[in-house]
């Protein structure tokens, strides 16, 4: 069984008394889950086929295509329409998700033109864009992608800017003025630019992105961690723990590190909320993933010249704002509750 | 012959900078003042004329058999009335009032630029030439010169005669490195070489290469510069900026108020109401351009009567805005006029060297997969058309039997499978023996287009053709096609007078970056065709070649045509009047006052109308359609 430090509890439970903070925590969560199964809410592939007496489940399986159920053509089913297809048989019959659209399906209504406005008959709660795509499964799968997009990003980041921020605070001297020096000038490099330059010659897929963002993105961290480190390094425990014959490495991970963790996780949240504002601005930009990649930013520059539906911009809007705000929430309650003031007293 | 020519103006050049340095560098170090007087004193004319080169006579070689166009039929009107004013807009100020030079390339020099003529036009009904500022026309046996004899009624809007010389100095002027132009100073070096002056109203110009005579007269061609306005030295560009040059054209600029309005006003006895091609056109008096820097708050003005025309080739325009009281009153009306010219070649173009797309099966089986129509009756709402190839609107030139491959999963089924891929992956894309995908990268260059390129690749996928769109800035785009990296670019080229093939299709540009060849086409059997098209100096034999190398190149399967928009569309007030035949075949804009500027405007009428429109009477509605120079 896991044995959680004193400390720890008491943070965790300082934490869950800020109401605002932990109920934003319980939402993001179930919202984080949810989407790892989006597949299963909101697609146009059905979640289960009964036909002909066998039982398919096209969610997670290959392609069927629609000949296979009895209809006209080779290439995947349209499952809305087999719903249909099959609505008079009772012994075949389709599980659609709640949202039966995929975010990259173009779907056109007969004589109307996209953006439609929102509709429960057909089933766009949220409306279309202006190409017919539904916006619920847009604003869905853009939410996935941005906040892995931002969790990579965030454990890349920390990994490099903790690892030489320690060694600049730990090491000092030449080491640390040299890297000073380095970070200064590499913060000097204009980011925008280099992702616009990068944008117009290569596609940026995922990762690329996520490269590009952590080449410029590590240096914050090191500041927090190498004058959190050069602290720590004089108390007397690393002191102690030095007089004991003590390696470097045992110094850093048992004794220093562990004691700077309230400052890393004070700034976890807010980091996410920076990496899913870098993504949506760089997409409304058209820097960022190439369409048709779900996200936010491409919605809300569909939305932002076309104020004639206004179902766009205010669905994405809406959605970017609750969720960073959560954020925000969360991260307030953790600092509240990392505040080492309320446990120390100083003489 | 022309070198000494030229050696003795750059001598005169020479002496003219010298001499001026001199002035100025004189005055420098006096006062400021006596500097801007002086070089006040040094723009009069009389002053000029004696320091400015004299261009030398040349001997005009005997034997030329004069051409000209006195009987092609006249496409104005002659109920024509002149007078009135027309307003009109531009999205913002121009930065210069300059046609050439940095900043000379906005959306205003359309119309600072058509009011300088050339030496001939266009008949934009038979495509023939007729004379404006030349009056015949002659060409030399080196099947790379034209001789112009020029209308000796010309002038300047200023009064000046337009001479031989004012041709010799457009040629100086545009290779001259003061006004910072390097498209004109190597245009007018390298595409023209020299022109040469044989008495005040004889003029020749050699190209650099030989070309059959009717596109040598449009290639080899020149606008005159007014020798007495300009003078040429490093402060040319800055100096000329807003200064308002003599136009040969109807109309000169009148009124300038930065940042609001440009107003034009026609010529006094304008000479070229003498000529039967240019007479009864350019008839409003005045035409005032107001800078009105949004397209929503431009359409306000104009439903308030403060503009006179809009275009409404834009669907939302046509079908949502363009309706409502003022149209069903009859005080607005419409026109969609459809024209006969030269189609851009937007669409798909394949690179035959990628290793997927050599395979000519796998070709026409993508073209069989691009539902274009969905997307013309979709996303574009039914107002686009369909083009058919890549030479669209020429004419004869154009090959009236090529239709292009429609959207058709079966056909595409099967040149698919003939290319080996027969089975479909997990995600419905096809893959080959060699568990090769079928994914192809598609490269574009403008965001305005991605919800086209989604809805095709969308419908790809039921072939089982995986596009992946690739959106780069557009030169960036440009770039990566023409170094030939490219799997399948999504472009279009712009037009020429009549179709090119060598550029685009010869295997010399096959294979090699920085040329116009993007499939990669290596055929000799293309090539031997191609050279004697170039080659030939027969129209009915370069129609024919023109037809063959279509059906060929068609055939190849390396470009799939999207769309075109063979059509203007205006909503204007009932005060403007057209000709019976509203526009014709080349039509640009009905109501462009210095395009074709057919139309006019009566101003009693528009007096009436805003009486009526105050006291509720109605007129018909209006709304022509016409379908003269449709082409199916």
């Amino acid at each position: 069984m896991i044995k959680i430090n004193p400390q720890t509890a008491q943070q965790w439970k300082r934490f869950k008394s800020i109401k605002r903070g932990y109920y934003s925590l319980i939402v993001i969560l179930v919202l984080l889950a949810l989407s790892v199964f989006a597949e299963l809410l909101i697609n146009n592939r059905a979640i289960l086929v009964k036909y002909d007496g066998n039982y398919y489940f096209p969610t997670y399986t290959g392609f069927i295509a629609g000949n296979h159920f009895g209809l006209d053509y080779a290439y995947e089913t349209n499952y809305r329409e087999l719903k249909r297809h099959f609505s008079d048989q009772s012994e075949n019959w389709v599980l659609l998700p709640p949202v039966p659209y995929s975010p990259f399906e173009t779907n056109f209504l007969e004589d109307s033109f996209p953006p439609y406005p929102p509709s429960i008959d057909d089933q766009h709660y949220l409306g279309t864009d202006i190409t017919g795509r539904d916006i619920l499964a847009r604003l869905a799968y853009g939410f996935r992608l941005a906040i892995t997009f931002s969790i990579i990003l965030l454990a890349c980041n920390y990994l490099i800017g903790i690892a030489i921020g320690c060694a600049m605070g730990f090491w000092g001297g030449a080491f640390d003025l040299l890297f000073q020096r380095l970070i200064e000038i590499w913060s000097n490099v204009p980011f925008l630019y280099v992702i616009m330059i990068v944008a117009s010659v290569i596609i940026p897929s995922f990762w690329t992105l996520a490269f590009i963002m952590v080449i410029f993105g590590w240096m914050g961290m090191t500041w927090y961690m190498r004058t959190a480190t050069y602290k720590e390094k004089a108390r007397e425990y690393v002191e102690a723990a030095k007089a004991l014959g003590a390696s470097n490495k045992r110094m850093i991970f048992r004794h220093i590190l562990p004691n700077t963790v309230s400052i890393i996780v004070t700034f976890v949240p807010f980091s996410i909320a920076t990496g899913v504002t870098a993504l949506t601005a760089l997409d409304y930009l058209g820097f960022g993933l190439p369409p048709p990649t779900p996200s936010w930013g491409e919605l809300l520059s569909q939305g932002t010249s076309n104020l004639q539906a206004p179902w766009i911009v205010t669905s994405v809007v809406f959605a970017m704002t609750i969720v960073l705000l959560m954020v925000t929430y969360i991260g307030e309650a953790v600092r509240e509750a990392f505040d080492p003031k309320r446990f120390t007293f100083y003489e | 012959m022309s070198n000494r020519n030229f050696s003795t103006f750059k001598m005169g050049w020479i002496t003219l900078c010298t001499f001026l340095w001199l002035l100025v560098g004189c005055n420098e170090q006096k006062e400021s003042e006596s500097a801007i007087s002086a070089a006040n004193d040094a723009e009069s004319n009389s002053y000029l004329v004696e320091i400015l080169p004299n261009y030398q006579n040349e001997l005009l070689p005997e034997g030329l058999h004069w051409e000209t166009n006195n009987s092609d039929p006249i496409f104005s009107s002659n109920e024509a009335k002149r007078g009135g004013t027309f307003n009109s807009w531009i999205l913002s100020f121009p930065l210069t009032l300059r046609t050439v030079g940095p900043d000379s390339n906005g959306s205003f020099a359309t119309y600072t630029r058509a009011n300088n003529l050339g030496l001939v036009g266009i008949h934009p009904n038979t495509l023939d030439y007729y004379p404006v500022l030349a009056t015949h026309w002659a060409f030399g046996d080196d099947g790379r010169t034209v001789y112009y004899r020029l209308n000796e009624d010309a002038t300047w809007s200023d009064g000046e005669p337009v001479t031989a010389d004012d041709f010799m100095f457009a040629v100086d002027f545009m290779r001259s490195e003061h006004i910072v132009a390097p498209w004109y100073n190597n245009h007018y070096t390298n595409v023209i070489v020299s022109v040469s002056k044989y008495d005040d109203h004889t003029i020749s110009i050699e190209g650099a290469t030989a070309k059959p005579p009717e596109e040598m007269l449009n290639e080899y061609g020149l606008s005159p510069i007014p020798r007495h306005f300009h003078r040429l030295d490093e402060s040319w560009v800055q100096e000329y900026n807003w200064r308002l040059a003599p136009t040969t054209g109807a109309y000169k600029i009148s009124v300038v108020e930065k940042g609001q309005y440009v107003e034009f006003q026609r010529n006094e006895n304008w000479w070229g109401d003498n000529n039967r091609y240019l007479k009864n056109r350019y008839n409003v008096d005045t035409i005032r351009f107001t800078v009105i820097r949004d397209m929503n708050v431009a359409w306000e003005y104009f439903l308030r009567g403060e503009l006179d025309s809009f275009p409404l080739v834009m669907p939302s325009f046509w079908h949502e805005k363009a309706n409502g009281e003022d149209f069903d009153n009859g005080y607005i009306q419409k026109i969609k006029f459809y024209t006969d010219r030269p189609q851009p070649s937007y669409g798909m173009w394949m690179n035959m060297d990628d290793p997927i797309l050599g395979n000519l099966n796998v070709r026409l089986g993508i073209a069989h997969s691009i539902n274009v129509e969905k997307m013309l009756n979709t996303l574009l709402r039914g107002d686009y058309e369909r083009l058919k190839m890549q030479f669209e609107g020429y004419g004869d030139y154009s090959n009236p039997n090529i239709q292009p491959r429609e959207f058709d999963l079966l056909q595409a089924d099967n040149y698919l499978a003939a290319a080996g891929f027969r089975d479909r992956g997990p995600d419905a894309i096809r893959v080959n023996e060699d568990g090769q995908r079928l994914a192809l990268r598609v490269v574009y260059g403008s965001q305005e287009h991605t919800p086209r390129l989604v809805l095709l690749r969308e419908e790809a996928k039921k072939a089982g053709i995986e596009l992946n769109l690739q959106l780069l800035d557009s030169s960036a785009q440009f770039k990566q096609i023409l170094e030939k990296k490219h799997q399948i670019a999504w472009m279009g080229w712009s037009t020429g007078l009549v179709p090119r093939f060598w550029q685009y299709y010869h295997s010399d540009n096959a294979h090699i970056p920085q040329t116009n060849n993007i499939t990669n086409t290596d055929d000799p059997e293309i090539d031997s065709l191609i050279m004697q098209y170039r080659e030939s100096k027969e129209k009915d034999e370069r129609v024919l070649l023109a037809h063959l190398l279509q059906r060929m190149t068609h055939d190849a399967g390396a470009y799939v045509p999207t769309y075109k928009v063979p059509y203007t569309r205006e909503a204007y007030w009932r005060w403007l009047k057209m000709p019976k035949h509203f526009g014709t075949r080349t039509t640009d804009t009905i109501f462009n006052p210095l395009g074709e500027a057919l139309f006019w405007l009566d101003e009693n009428l528009r007096l009436e109308t805003m009486a009526a429109k105050q006291e509720g009477i109605h007129y018909p509605v209006v709304t022509i359609t016409d379908t003269t120079w449709r082409v199916d």
